[in-house]
């Protein structure tokens, strides 16, 4: 802990905290954009400050416990789907009383399944296997330093270039008379909600004999208040806590602002920019007649970009202080892998109308068929690409 | 009594005297205020309805009491492209617990854009009482009144239609009779000067087309944000007056108003018709369905027909 907790860095962490808090207090007072703004700024700098803390990366998570490092990190995202789920079913019952009018809760992401939902899942497992993150993750790992990053991000803008140049292909054929399923239409709030835990109470027992001790217990600090600045400034936090903190940030972003998601803002500039350049025609079939990471073309940065800035930023608040922001060069195949693996995220989360945070996090949470059926894709995939990285 | 407890006696018996009078302040106008519909909000004889354009604004906080119109699917047929039936505009107001006498107060993001067409719809249907919250959402928010969460389920209403007010819908015959000089009316494209030089066919990302861009011959255009201040309320009558006259639209001709798919078009005609009591009538079908149309004239002055130049 040599690097960490230095006052310099402590510094840097308050004055990014303070740019947050005064950016929102702006945008509540700016015409057109009010508390939605300022919430989707306070709320992704919340989300990026414990991605970073508790390590909520989906890939190393699963990797982990795929590769017998401990099954710990897992459960925080089981934490992550139970606390929001449960809030979810508050705010939509209260919204939408009835849930067998054949209506949909507004905004929720709750997307069509058909194959091309399975592709996406798996093509964004590869990616995130080859880059070694999801966009989540690059997204707070920039906040470390990881110089892979932004090869993958870049990536991933490209990626949803070449998914939008696919989308009238399988849209037609594929995707326009898909269903679109959405539990409590059948099962109703109750129901749902019971089932939603029943199977994540099953994976947690799944996974629980395979959490590993975390053996580096703290050296007696000096104080308790430097016991207690360095358990949440430099240690990593448990991932539960973690992942419950995302399921609370989870609901409020969906009551205030729209439900998590972290491509629509990335998805509309590569959308933006294709258009400008004459690679796309204005019109993507059916596109936007789909809750979900929305992209549209725009010319102002949307609440979502907000929220995906203040992701940034509230990582770096977490990693200066821990001494985590470290660079390092990595070698020049490594940011070819980081690139391709950005593209099949982009590609992706765009025919899936998201990505781990939007259609996984915020789909399951929504009680939607969707999130399910692209987790299990990912998954699928994660395991045959570690079989196959082992291999080469 | 000292003096400072006097002058809290006089503020307080002031304040008093000013909020009686807003709420017994009966609302004769279109419009009401913010402070009318905050002193009426629990009047059983006052229902509001919120018509936003964006999905998901409603649910996150709304008007207290207020009921949801949902615009596309509870206004209108969409398999007939109509303006919701008989019996579907009977079951919302059922749902929306409206009676033969109640008080409608409508409003809605975006300046009341939407507002104003369930206004339309109202009034098309017979219901008598219908008035607009003046600046919408927009003034509501800004004033930092309460917003409530919580889906009211007011008791059924009973409110059936009786007649309909075809006098406030122009069809596309109307307006061809208007162009070809049989009719004498002036007609008010409230779109975009893009949209009505045809440099455009429709703002970007719009799904519904035309296949020619321009507008109805002899067709005057004022685009309708004209009609709104910074605060979303509706610019004063005297304004409005003077906006309209300015392209010859003065009340002294029956006016015809219309947009790209026929909403938008519904708030010039609450301005002209309710505000300044013009004969108004709105044609829903629009652009989309006239410029579709086939052998009817336009005018398109960017040269811009079929897409082409």
């Amino acid at each position: 802990m040599t690097r960490s907790l230095t006052p310099a860095a402590l510094t840097a962490a308050l004055l990014l905290l303070a740019a947050v808090v005064a950016g929102a207090a702006v945008l509540g007072e700016t015409p057109d954009r009010g508390s939605p703004s300022a919430y989707a700024l306070l709320i992704g700098a919340g989300l990026g400050y414990v991605f970073q803390r508790s390590r909520f990366c989906f890939y190393c998570n699963i990797r982990d416990a795929f590769e017998g490092r401990g099954t710990g990190p897992v459960l925080g995202i089981v934490a992550a789907l139970a606390v929001g789920g449960t809030g979810y079913a508050v705010l939509m019952s209260t919204w939408l009383p009835n849930p067998r009018l054949g209506l949909l809760p507004p905004e929720a992401h709750i997307g069509p399944v058909s194959p091309v939902l399975v592709a996406a899942g798996l093509a964004f497992g590869f990616g995130m296997v080859l880059s070694g993150s999801c966009i989540s993750g690059h997204l707070y790992r920039l906040a470390e330093g990881s110089t892979r990053a932004p090869f993958a991000l870049a990536g991933t803008v490209i990626g949803f270039v070449l998914g939008f140049q696919s989308w009238d292909l399988v849209y037609l054929d594929l995707i326009s008379e898909a269903p679109v399923p959405w539990l409590p239409a059948s099962l109703g709030y109750g129901g749902s909600l019971g089932l939603l835990l029943a199977v994540l109470a099953a994976l947690a027992l799944v996974l629980l004999p395979g959490v590993k001790r975390d053996s580096a217990a703290p050296a007696a600090a000096a104080s308790p208040y430097r016991a207690l600045a360095e358990a949440v400034l430099v240690r990593r936090w448990p991932p539960v806590a973690g992942g419950a903190i995302v399921g609370v940030l989870a609901v409020l972003s969906y009551f205030k602002v729209q439900p998590l998601g972290v491509t629509a803002e990335i998805g509309s500039l590569a959308r933006t920019a294709a258009a400008d350049l004459g690679w796309l025609n204005g019109r993507l079939i059916g596109l936007d007649t789909f809750a979900g990471c929305a992209t549209q073309v725009i010319h102002a940065i949307s609440d979502n970009g907000l929220l995906v800035g203040g992701l940034v930023l509230g990582a770096f608040a977490g990693a200066l202080p821990a001494g985590q922001f470290q660079p390092r060069r990595q070698p020049w195949p490594s940011y070819g892998t980081a690139l391709a693996g950005g593209v099949l995220l982009g590609f992706g989360a765009m025919l899936a109308l998201g990505c781990t945070v939007g259609v996984l996090l915020s789909g399951i949470m929504a009680f939607a068929l969707s999130g399910w059926v692209f987790a299990l894709a990912m998954l699928a995939a994660i395991r045959i690409g570690l079989i196959f990285t082992r291999k080469f | 009594m000292n003096i400072r407890q006097s002058l809290v006696r006089i503020v307080s018996a002031a304040t008093l005297m000013i909020t009686t009078a807003v709420a017994a302040q009966a609302a004769d106008g279109p419009l009401v205020s913010t402070d009318w519909l905050t002193q009426n909000l629990k009047d059983p004889k006052v229902r509001v309805l919120e018509v936003s354009v964006v999905p998901g604004v409603y649910e996150k906080g709304h008007i207290p009491g207020a009921v949801n119109i949902v615009w596309h699917t509870d206004l209108v047929d969409k398999v007939q492209r109509d303006i919701v039936s008989k019996d579907g505009f009977e079951a919302l107001t059922a749902r929306a617990g409206i009676n033969d006498d109640t008080t409608i107060v409508l409003y809605g993001d975006n300046n009341n854009w939407f507002a104003a067409w369930g206004a339309w719809i109202l009034s098309y249907y017979g219901v008598d009482d219908v008035k607009i919250l003046d600046g919408g959402r927009k003034k509501w928010e800004a004033e930092g009144r309460p917003l409530d969460t919580a889906t009211p389920t007011p008791a059924a209403g009973t409110f059936k239609v009786k007649d309909t007010n075809p006098a406030l819908r122009a069809r596309l015959t109307d307006v061809l009779a208007v162009v070809e000089k049989q009719k004498d009316a002036q007609i008010l494209d409230i779109r975009s000067p893009d949209e009505y030089s045809g440099k455009i066919f429709a703002p970007p990302n719009s799904q519904e087309l035309a296949v020619r861009a321009g507008h109805v011959p002899g067709a005057v255009n004022v685009p309708w944000s004209k009609a709104v201040n910074e605060d979303g309320t509706f610019k004063s009558k005297d304004e409005l007056k003077a906006l309209y006259a300015s392209v010859g639209v003065d009340g002294s001709k029956p006016v015809i108003v219309y947009c790209r798919i026929g909403e938008r078009s519904a708030h010039t005609w609450f301005a002209l018709s309710k505000i300044l009591g013009y004969e108004v009538k709105q044609y829903d079908g629009s652009w989309t369905e006239y410029g579709n149309a086939v052998g009817v004239p336009i005018v398109n002055v960017a040269g811009t027909v079929w897409g082409g130049k």
